[in-house]
């Protein structure tokens, strides 16, 4: 009994060393500012900033491990955390450039967790400056076009003259040449729907492009059985200038068979990488 | 329509950014699992499997609970370790193996005990690499290029009795060195510091021939003629390294893992730097020729990359050395005088006053400057 407490002892010891080995990132900020944000940090964590020159590290104090979970839920819970921090800062300095989740920074070379952030924000100031000066202002929007792929079909069908030719010789036939031409028919369809989402893609990105400062373009994701994604895309854009790629996403989103999801303002996740 | 930022839907989307995007650090001051740093598409794999990776490769300090976990006996996916041994740390790593035809990083983790250390690869239940400490004569450490990339990491040297030198990474290169001097201490045995082996290049390892020695690499982009059946030939510029050695000038391509061009450096008759254009993709960028003799004439081989006027340094000295009291000579294309292929091209010809039609090209604009 005695040997199982001296056991926990030293494991509690180790825990306390641990804590405090690593610096939680959120984001970097146009602030020189050294100031505590209070604790609302993933799980509640004293949020505060580590200041280089004009700018700082938005960070909290946590072990050098990763965050990790296998439910979904406690992630969600962690990634809105995460955002909401950024959200703060974003407020209160304007121009934030954000970190992706679990970006942990640890001690090396002896100089410590905290000190690496500073190492790395003198390293890396001109990169960071120059990022924030493009990023004044901006936030990202996210839009994401689908459409119903049998109604696209339907109008296909009707006015594609390969297709109806098909049809129309198919009805003449036997029936087993039928089957065959009823696949050559799907294969033909299959190749006109990628024509067509393509065409609509280069149409759409020309049409967004005219109302924003940069596009990434994301990549699709499996639809369910009748919508398809046909473009996934990021916006950067001046923060309070969404009217303009609003109405135009409006446009498509009226289009017979096509919907669009517009999110936003987010920090400019996409728009800060390499 | 309005954005909005509140639904299901919009969670999805604020996922993607937030594990997939952001600043990036350098890798090696971020908290990383089993080695790979937590960006982007690896955050998703690890945070799916994690309990198990972090079972491992996560710098956990050395301690009671790791200790204990550690000693658990015959115990699969572990290193069997003998009565009485103890482990003193185990950490995600990796030795390099270049013998014969197969040359490559194989990864393991580390066991320092009280009196080995061992890599062992618990997928294929084997020791990889071990050594007794009795038989390290002295370590290293070397902060080196990694193949192909832009980083660097720290490699640990071995100095073996047998007179062998073993090369090993880990995740905290400095810590499996800590705990190998620990155990040699703790065997009465003294730590040595040795000199620093040569520079290792992992692909040289694989072409060099025996006392062959590199002199110069870099990276370099070279263009390859590319026969294709039934059309002109295509220019294609590569990724790769260009070395020189004591031998020979050759060029090793990225893709293929193979020397694609090389020739000895008594053949290379001339060079010359300019700026071309670099093919229909790329901009202007200067480009290296290296002349060079063949059976079949002369040949000329193209390079593009960083450093370039010290390479054409590097060439011409090696020409120079060569003694190359023949330098080679070409008939201008005008008068036919028979002239130094390097004056001919860079200076004209004296007799009639020909001018290499690129020379001319560029001679508005060193006016203007």
């Amino acid at each position: 009994m005695q040997q199982n407490d001296k056991t926990q002892l030293a494991i509690d010891k180790a825990e306390a060393l641990l804590t405090g080995q690593g610096r939680y990132l959120y984001c970097v900020a146009d602030s020189g500012e050294r100031v505590s944000m209070g604790a609302i940090g993933i799980d509640g964590s004293k949020v505060y900033t580590i200041p280089y020159q004009d700018i700082c590290a938005v960070v909290h104090e946590c072990r050098a491990q990763p965050y990790n979970s296998t439910e979904g839920e406690m992630v969600n819970s962690w990634v809105l955390a995460h955002q909401k921090v950024v959200d703060e800062a974003w407020e209160r300095w304007g121009t934030v450039l954000p970190l992706g989740f679990d970006t942990i920074v640890m001690d090396k070379d002896g100089v410590g967790a905290e000190g690496n952030v500073r190492n790395w924000l003198q390293n890396d100031y001109a990169n960071l400056k120059s990022k924030m000066a493009k990023l004044r202002g901006k936030a990202e929007y996210g839009a994401q076009i689908f459409w119903e792929t049998q109604v696209i079909a339907q109008n296909l069908i009707k006015t594609s003259p390969e297709i109806s030719e098909l049809e129309e010789e198919m009805k003449s036939q036997s029936k087993g040449i039928a089957y065959l031409y009823k696949q050559k028919l799907e294969n033909a369809l299959k190749r006109e729907l990628e024509a067509k989402a393509d065409q609509c893609f280069r149409d759409f990105y020309a049409r967004i492009r005219k109302h924003v400062d940069n596009i990434v373009v994301e990549k699709t994701k499996p639809g369910d059985q009748n919508t398809q994604m046909i473009m996934n895309i990021s916006c950067l854009l001046p923060r309070d200038k969404s009217t303009e790629l609003g109405e135009e996403l409006e446009n498509i989103n009226i289009l017979e068979g096509f919907s669009v999801r517009f999110t936003g303002p987010w920090p400019p996740y996409s728009f800060v990488g390499t | 329509m309005e954005p909005t930022r509140d639904t299901h839907y919009t969670l999805v989307d604020l996922l993607d950014r937030v594990l997939d995007k952001g600043v990036v650090l350098y890798a090696d001051i971020i908290v990383s699992v089993a080695g790979i740093p937590l960006i982007g598409v690896n955050l998703r794999a690890a945070l799916a499997g994690m309990e198990t990776m972090i079972s491992y490769g996560v710098m956990q300090e050395w301690d009671q609970k790791v200790r204990a976990q550690s000693s658990e006996a015959g115990e699969q996916g572990k290193l069997p370790l003998l009565a009485g041994e103890q482990l003193r740390l185990k950490l995600f790593g990796s030795h390099y193996y270049g013998e014969g035809i197969c040359s490559a990083w194989r990864q393991g983790y580390f066991y320092v005990t009280d009196r080995r250390i061992a890599l062992y690869q618990p997928s294929f239940n084997g020791t990889i690499f071990e050594t007794p400490l009795e038989a390290i004569d002295g370590l290293t450490i070397q902060r080196e290029n990694h193949l192909f990339t832009d980083t660097q990491r720290e490699n640990l040297y071995l100095s073996l009795s047998n007179g062998n030198i073993a090369r090993l990474h880990a995740l905290d290169t400095y810590k499996l060195r800590e705990a190998i001097e620990d155990g040699m201490t703790s065997l009465g045995l003294t730590t040595r510091e040795i000199p620093a082996p040569p520079v290792f290049d992992e692909s040289a390892a694989r072409f060099l021939d025996e006392g062959e020695e590199v002199i110069y690499r870099g990276k370099m982009w070279h263009m390859m003629e590319l026969p294709v059946p039934g059309a002109n030939t295509m220019d294609r510029w590569r990724a790769g390294h260009l070395y020189i050695t004591n031998r020979r000038l050759c060029w090793w391509h990225d893709f293929e893992e193979k020397v694609l061009f090389e020739v000895p450096l008594r053949e290379i008759t001339a060079v010359a730097a300019e700026i071309r254009q670099l093919g229909t993709m790329l901009k202007k960028d200067s480009v290296l020729d290296v002349i060079y003799e063949t059976e079949q004439g002369k040949r000329v081989a193209c390079f593009s990359g960083d450093d370039l006027p010290q390479w054409e340094r590097a060439l011409r000295e090696i020409i120079a050395q060569q003694g190359a009291v023949e330098e080679d000579m070409d008939t201008c294309p005008q008068c036919g005088k028979e002239t130094p292929v390097g004056e001919l091209l860079e200076e004209g010809c004296s007799g009639c006053g020909w001018v290499n039609p690129r020379l001319k090209k560029q001679a508005p604009q060193i006016a203007i400057g």
